[in-house]
Parts: structure tokens; sequence; C-alpha cells
């Protein structure tokens, strides 16, 4: 068997494997060590292994990692994600569907604390989803919007999907952060008129009755400032010291997640369970995504020997196919796992098939990265696994609530993304623009 | 799918024996050391901000010290994850064999245990050698003449976690044919 | 007879667009195909793993040893535990900025001292041909006037080379070519002790526009070596293709070098011109560099001790080294190894 053949045959198994359940981490050691075996023998599989273990993990920045999520989940149990969304309820109390409006935008501010989607997923269904219902939104069309709202938590940074696509591109970090505003904005932009639109047209899967707003108090300036504050501190220190020149991107991390705890003791919002608790969830996160990781270049290693990745240039940037024609089946892909696996399970899979490809195609692997990130998130909202729903769903813990019912809800915004997917395919400078700058 | 849900690896049975206890205690020990290591994590790198941008210098060796506790987080708390069923996966497979031919579907999980217990193995025997080598040639991180750390004690470390780990997919594995025998027999 | 291929991969943690990683693409492969091809009984079929595809910097010398890899690039300047004797170049700053001498001088130690081959040999290895850098120099946000503008700055050094700044009161900040940039930029340092040749693709010139050509001096960076296993397993006439061809893409890296080292200093200086700071380039006077070289402390001598207590001659190496030097007509600035 030639070296592409068996890599071919390694991505077959490992496909074969993650249906049938076994933990995707494992699977891709398990396919890299055989085939890795069958291309050189068994001793240098096994050396690899050790190597891999060893120094692959060994990088300052994968300390970006925990310290990212632990700033999410402290913000989380903080109530500033509640502040927020109190602010924008109160500023466009007078718009229709003003309350859906307020959720998009509140997620958006919200992106900019947080690293994980699950963090605003779970924040704003328990803040926004009780506030809609009881001013007349339907319960579909209120988790629908906070879900698809939720996927702009890992599109604006700070962004878990974007550190670990920098990992693999060998990208800057705070360049696929900056990369990510555009498209946020731009998505935030597409999710508010979403909303209008279904206002407009489709009133009944809007509004259960008429919308009563009237109860909603108009916003006091020092309220504002008050819950304001939290959020502009956080960005102040992340962004602002990231970009200022003050901080590297571990840095950022460190002092967000510092940040962050300060701001949920002040609030008296933690306990020491509670915090303890955090710290442990933290901790199974980062093992769970850096295991991966692991695995990941383990399985990208492999193919680099079996030189699958480029036969697979040779054989798809061709007459037939072409760079753009890659870019499809690439991206759709994406979409067809995303409706079973998670998103960066999906990201640890196909970039290492895919990107020697991408930079041999001359994208800019930047936009490539834009567009990766933002197709994954689609897998957020689809059926029948789809992570922010389910987190809806959890959070909410109302049993009468059908997890149908929320991907339903859901489904509008999942065109919304694919419009905008589209519209970044066809205008790189959204996501190039300002990273490049 | 990624199942978030605690697994029923823990427990493996209502008869807890003293050993499992004893088991579980040490897997959640060294959880609760990385998870310490967490924090510390946090405090060292701040102090580095806070050193440099007031102070005027840098403290040495933290981009390495915090790599090398970014691969102790890794490696002490992987043992817990396995334990808690958190490594990344989809289920729907599995779930649907469960509900239709719940020996079928025991059986295959505690296949998957094993895999996940020889992965360990491999990794744990090559990184014995790196171990060995680390030692035996006083591998260090740092400059000479300025601050060095030896790299041997770390190596130690990722051993410790991943022979707890492989221990821990021994455990559910044990856990899930367990379970297909006492279907064999007819038991609930 | 038909003739035998055979495969061979070639990997590095580096890509192809640093010089050193490219000649072995173009000078080091065709020099082994043009060789074999004059017999044409064998024919290597290259597997090319450039890249860090198959290994980052931090496993240069394992991935050769455990045969990740056939033949690879190892960076043995990060192996200070591993190949402590391969190290003395970086602790005898100011020797010289000749490669072609410092690269010869290092061949003929292999020779001499069979501990030294020993270390690269030890790791399952055969060395093919020894590697260099162009010169270090200061690029710094602000000017330097005299030594003392140096005492309290941050300076990004790679490594080891942090010690080339003792006795400057400057603080050495540890990093790499691929972080100066946003090391400077950040404020993390104040400047950076680099190469010409590294400084202009990382555009480190845009943040730290003043160069001060200090010539500190050259090193050996590490070398190309084959798995011992992989060697072992290859016909006679193809491991002399492969030595040859080593030795011959070391030569023709060490004069690429000096000449690259020129051209990209004078390319910093073109496209530094138009910038917000645009680039200054000054020559440290050689007052200058002779008391830079005396403030040191004695490394040479560190480093020797050190080598002592893993049972190494370090005493005896050191002055081969430096006899080396001056037998190819260098003239070291500071005597290092004389009694002090
Ligand atoms: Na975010
Ligand atoms: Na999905």
């Amino acid at each position: 068997m030639s070296g592409v053949e068996i890599g071919v045959a390694a991505i077959g198994a490992l496909i074969a494997f993650i249906v049938l359940g076994m933990p995707i981490g494992i699977a891709m050691i398990v396919v890299s060590f055989v085939a890795v075996a069958f291309i050189r023998n068994e001793t240098v599989a096994l050396r690899m292994i050790g190597s891999v273990a060893n120094d692959s993990l060994e990088e300052y920045l994968y300390a970006v990692v925990p310290l990212f999520v632990l700033m999410g989940l402290l913000v989380t149990v903080s109530g500033v994600g509640k502040d927020t969304f109190d602010v924008f309820e109160r500023l466009l109390r007078r718009v229709k569907a003003g309350l859906g409006i307020a959720t998009v935008f509140a997620n958006a501010v919200f992106a900019s604390i947080t690293g994980i989607s699950i963090a605003s997923a779970s924040v704003f269904a328990r803040v926004a989803v009780p506030e809609m219902t009881r001013h007349g939104y339907t319960r579909r069309f209120a988790t629908g919007v906070v879900a698809g709202s939720s996927v702009l938590g890992m599109l604006i940074p700070p962004s878990l999907l974007m550190i670990v696509y920098a990992v693999l591109a060998e990208e800057s970090v705070g360049r696929m952060f900056l990369a990510g505003i555009g498209p946020g904005l731009l998505l935030a932009a597409l999710f508010s008129a979403t909303v209008m639109l279904m206002a407009l047209w489709s009133r009944r899967s809007v509004f259960e009755r008429d919308a009563d707003t009237r109860d909603i108090a108009p916003l006091p300036v020092a309220a504002l400032v008050s819950k304001g504050t939290p959020i502009l501190v956080l960005v102040t220190l992340v962004l602002g010291g990231l970009y200022g020149g003050f901080l590297n991107p571990t840095e950022a991390g460190a002092v967000g997640a510092c940040g962050a705890l300060v701001i949920a003791l002040l609030r008296r919002s933690l306990d020491p369970g509670r915090f303890w608790a955090l710290l442990v969830e933290t901790g199974q996160v980062t093992v769970s995504v850096l295991f991966l990781i692991m695995a990941a270049t383990f399985f990208s290693r492999m193919l680099a020997m079996s030189g699958l990745p480029t036969a697979l240039a040779q054989a798809l940037l061709g007459e037939a196919i072409g760079p753009y024609g890659f870019l499809l089946i690439f991206l759709v892909l994406i979409i067809v796992m995303g409706f079973l696996i998670d998103s960066i399970s999906i990201m640890l899979i196909l970039l290492p098939i895919a990107l020697p490809v991408a930079r041999e195609a001359g994208f800019d692997l930047i936009w490539f990265g834009v567009l990766t990130v933002v197709a994954v998130e689609i897998g957020l909202l689809t059926p029948p696994f789809g992570l922010s729903v389910y987190t809806i769903k959890t959070a909410l813990g109302d049993r009468s609530l059908g997890v149908g019912e929320v991907f339903r809800g859901a489904a509008p915004f999942v065109l919304a993304m694919v419009v905008g997917l589209a519209l970044i395919v066809a205008f790189p400078p959204i996501a190039v623009w300002l990273a490049r700058l | 799918m990624p199942t978030h849900a605690d697994g029923p690896g823990g427990g493996s049975g209502r008869r807890e024996t003293f050993l499992a206890r004893l088991w579980t205690r040490g897997v959640d020990g060294l959880a609760v050391v990385g998870t310490l290591m967490i924090v510390l994590l946090m405090i060292m790198i701040c102090a580095d901000v806070v050193a440099r941008n007031l102070l005027g210098g840098s403290l040495p060796l933290i981009s390495e010290l915090g790599a090398l506790t970014l691969v102790m987080i890794v490696y002490l708390q992987l043992g817990a994850a396995v334990r808690n069923d958190r490594m990344a996966r989809t289920d729907m497979f599995l779930t649907g064999l469960a509900r239709t031919r719940p020996r079928a579907g025991a059986v295959l999980s505690g296949l998957w245990d094993l895999a996940g217990a020889a992965v360990c193995v491999g990794i744990a025997w090559s990184t014995l050698g790196i171990f060995q080598r680390d030692y035996a040639h006083g591998d260090f991180i740092g400059v000479t003449g300025v601050l060095t750390l030896p790299t041997w004690p770390f190596r130690m470390l990722i051993l410790v976690g991943i022979t707890a780990a492989m221990a821990q997919f021994l455990v559910s594995a044990a856990g899930a044919f367990r379970r297909a025998a006492r279907r064999a027999e007819g038991r609930p | 007879y038909g003739q035998e291929t055979i495969r061979l991969t070639v990997a590095s943690s580096h890509p192809t667009t640093i010089p050193w990683i490219g000649m072995i693409q173009t000078h080091f492969m065709p020099e082994v195909d043009r060789r074999l091809a004059e017999t044409g009984n064998y024919k290597i079929e290259w597997q090319e793993a450039f890249g860090g595809q198959l290994y980052k910097a931090n496993a240069t010398l394992t991935s050769v040893q455990e045969g990740i890899t056939d033949i690879g690039w190892v960076f043995s300047y990060l192996e200070g535990a591993k190949m402590p004797m391969s190290q003395i170049t970086a602790y005898t700053p100011f020797s010289t900025n000749n490669v072609p001498a410092q690269l010869d001088t290092i061949v003929e130690l292999f020779e001499k001292f069979p501990e030294f081959r020993n270390e690269w040999e030890q790791y399952n290895l055969v060395f093919l041909g020894a590697t260099g850098s162009d010169s270090y120099d200061l690029y710094t946000k602000r000017p330097i006037a005299s030594l003392d503008d140096l005492n309290g700055m941050k300076i990004s050094a790679p490594g080891v080379l942090g010690t080339w700044l003792r006795g400057l009161g400057a603080n050495a900040v540890d990093g790499a070519l691929t972080t100066f940039y946003t090391d400077i930029q950040t404020g993390v340092s104040d400047g950076v002790l680099s190469l010409a040749l590294g400084v202009l693709p990382t555009k480190i010139y845009e943040v730290a526009p003043h160069i001060t050509r200090a010539d500190v001096g050259v090193v050996f960076s590490g070398g190309l070596a084959i798995n011992r296993d992989s060697w072992d397993a290859l016909p006679e006439e193809v491991q002399q293709a492969l030595l040859a061809a080593g030795a011959f893409y070391s030569k023709a890296h060490a004069q690429d070098l000096m000449d690259r080292h020129e051209m990209a200093l004078k390319k910093i200086q073109e496209l530094g011109a138009s910038q917000s700071t645009p680039v200054t380039l000054t020559v440290m006077s050689p007052e200058m560099r002779k008391e830079w070289a005396d403030r040191l402390p004695d490394l040479a001598g560190e480093w020797a001790a050190d080598a002592k207590a893993r049972g190494l001659p370090g005493d005896a190496f050191l002055a081969a080294y430096m006899d080396g030097l001056r037998a190819r007509g260098e003239k070291p600035l500071r005597d290092w190894g004389a009694a002090e």
C-alpha cells in the first residue's frame, strides 16, 4: 500500500470509529498509530506518540485555553449578562420585536468578554427567554433567538474557536481575534434583520399575543453607567491590553480571568464552593480541548508522513474542482459534520487535511479561518446535536420545552448564518480588513 | 456528540468497595492538584504582567513554566475527565444501541475503553523512555548561568497522570463488561 | 540491471523560507541526486516534510534520533542540556563574524575530539553537515550612543544568547524570532539582539528601527543529520553521496550566509527608509565593541567548568576552538580561555 492509500484508509477508519462512538481523541491516536506503523514501523509510531504527548502541548499559547474558559464561566455567574440585557431591553422598548433585537445586541456585547458560546447560551436562556415570554413572545422564537445569537460568543473576540484555529494554522491569535469583529457585527446585523422580517411577515411565529412592553421602564443614565461599567472594564483589560500593546494573548486571558474573578467577588456572586465548581469545570473543558489538540497533532503528522495532503491538493485544485470548488466542498463538509459532532472536534479533524490544500490554493488563511469558524458554529444550532440548543434546554430546566421546538426556532438564524457565510466568501475584507491593518 | 453528563464509570456498581473509594479519591486528588494549577497559572502570569508593567522587569522562565503548568493541568485531570466521560465523542449510535441491544452496547463501550487504555499504555511507555533520557542527561529548561529547572519531575507527573487515566479506562471497561455479563444472565 | 529506488524522508521544524532549510532543497538534495546519477545504480525518492509537518523546533534532535524522519536538520543550539559541547560558540562572543571559518573549525573539531563527535552520534544519528547563523546586531526602539544606554533596557534574545547582555545592565527577555515583533510592539522588550536574516522577514525593523551594527558574532546552530538505522540500511555508494553532499551543502551555506547578511542589512534600510521612524544603521565603534567584550563575565570559563563537571574536556576544546579560529585568520576581541 502506498502512503496515500494508507492515509485514505486512516481517514475512513477514523470516520467509522467516530460514528460508532469511540472518543474522538482516542480514535485519532489509534488510527494515526496504526497508519504510521504501516508507513514506517511500530517503533517509530510508538516514539511519535511519546513525542506528541510530551512536546506538542508544551506551548505557552495553549495556556489561553483554561484562562479564557475560566473568564467565560466567571462572567456567566456574575450577572454581567443580565445587566447587558437590561440595558438593551430598555433602550429598545419602543422598537417592534425590540426584545428580540435586544437579545442579539446584548449577545454581541457579552461576546466581547466571553470566549465560549455555551456561556452566552446559558446566560441569555435564563435572562432573555423569561422576559420575552412574559411580554407575549412565543417560546419558540425566544429560545431560537437566544440560540442563534449565542454563536456571536465565539466569533467576536475573545474566542476559543479562533484560538484553536490560530494554533492549527500558525496564525497570530491577536489577528484571528480582529478578523472575527467584522463578521461578528455582520451576523448581529443579519440576525436583527431576521428578527424584524419575522415580526413583519410572520407575526404568529414571533408573538403569541400582542406584545405589551409598557411596563419596561426607561433607562436612567446612572443605571446605564452602573450596569455598563463591569463589561467596559473587562473589555478594556482584555482587548485594550491586547491591542494597546501591553499584553500577549496568554496574558490577556490571565488578566481577563483575574478581572472577572474580582467582579464576581465584588458582586458577591461567588462562594468558595461555587468557585471550586467553576475551576473544576474549567479543568475538564481544558482537558477535553487540549487532549483533542494533542490527538489532532499526531493525526496531522501521520497525514504529512503519508503524503496525502499533497496528493489531495493536486487532485482538488486541478481544473475540475479548483480553489473555490474546494472551498465549497470544505464548507459543506463542515456543516454536515456539524449535525453530529462538536465544533472543536470538527476543526481538529478537518483542518489537518484542509489547511495544506488551502495554503496551496493561495487562500488568505485568516479569511479561511473566519469561514471555518462561522461554518463550524452553524453546527451549534442544527439537529440532532446542537450544543447551544441543548445548553438552552438545560439552562431553562423546563420539561415541557422540547429540543425540537428550540431547533425550529433557531432555523431562521441558521439561514442568516449561511447568508453571512456567502457574504464573507464574496467580500473577504469583511474578515481580513481589520486583521491585516 | 460530547456527553456532558456525569458518566457511569465512577461507581460502576452499588457496592462500592473500599478499594473503589480509595481509587476515586486518588483520581480526584490528582484532579484537585490540576485544578489548583489553573489558579497558579493565572496568578503566575498576572504577576509577570504586573512586574513588567510596573516594575520594569519580566519574571524569569514564566513562558516555559506556563507551558509546563498547562501540560500538568491536562495530564493530572485526564483521569477525572475519563471518569466523568468528558472526552468528546458522538453518542448517537451508542445510545441507540444501548436501547435496542443493551448487551452489545455495553460490550462496544467496553471495547472503546480498552482502546483508551491501550493509547494510554503507548503514551506511558514512550514517556518512560523520555523520562529516563531526560533524567540521565540532566535535561533542563532555561538558560545556563541564569536560571534552570530540571525537566524530569514534569515527565514524572505526566507519567503519573497518564497511568491514572489508563487505570480509569480499565475500571470503566470492567464496569461495561460486567454490565454486559449481567445482561447475559438475564438480570436487569 | 535496473536502478534501485530508495525512499528517504527529509524534514525540518522550520520552513524552506529559512535560508539553510531552503538550501537542503536547492543544494543538498540535488547534489545527492547528481552524484548518484553519475553511476545510475541508485535513485532517491525524496519525501519532503519541511516546515514543522512532522515535529516542532523543540524536537529536532529526538525526531531524527527516533527515525520519525530519516534526514533532518538538528537545531543543536536549542539542546543545551543534551549537547553541551555544541554550545561553545554561544559562550565565546566577539570571536568571529566569519561563518566559513567558524564552521570549518567546527568540522575540524569533530575529527580532533571524539567526545564532540560522540555528543552527536550517541543520539543514533550520523552528522552530514554543519549550519551556522549570520552575525548578531542590536535592533532597538531608541538609538544606542554608548553602552550605558543599554543599562536598564529590556532586550529580547533567543535562549542562551541572553548571556551576551550580562554585564551591561540590560535585562534579557527570552524569546524567539516568531515572538520578537509582538514583544517589542507590546513593550515586553525595548529591542532585540538578533540576526539581519531573521529581522528582515519578520519585519522587526518596523518596531525597532535603530540598528546598532555590533557584529557580536556568528554561532554554530546545528547540522543536517541522518538517523543511524536508516544510514545502516543504505548501500555504501549512497552513504558516500550523502556525506559528500552534506559537506557541499555546509560550505555553500556558509558562504551564502555571508552574502545574504550584507544583502539583508541593505534591504532592511531600503524598506525601512519610508516608515514613520526611518531605519538608521550605526556601526558600533571598535572601542565600544572591545568595551562590551571586556565587560562580559568569563562566559567561556563558566562554560568550560560546566563541561568539565560533566566529564568533558572543556578547557582543551575551548583552546582548540579559539586556535582554530586564529589559524583561519580570525582575531577574537577577547582571549576566551586564557587564564584570568
Ligand atoms: Na467572544
Ligand atoms: Na449540530
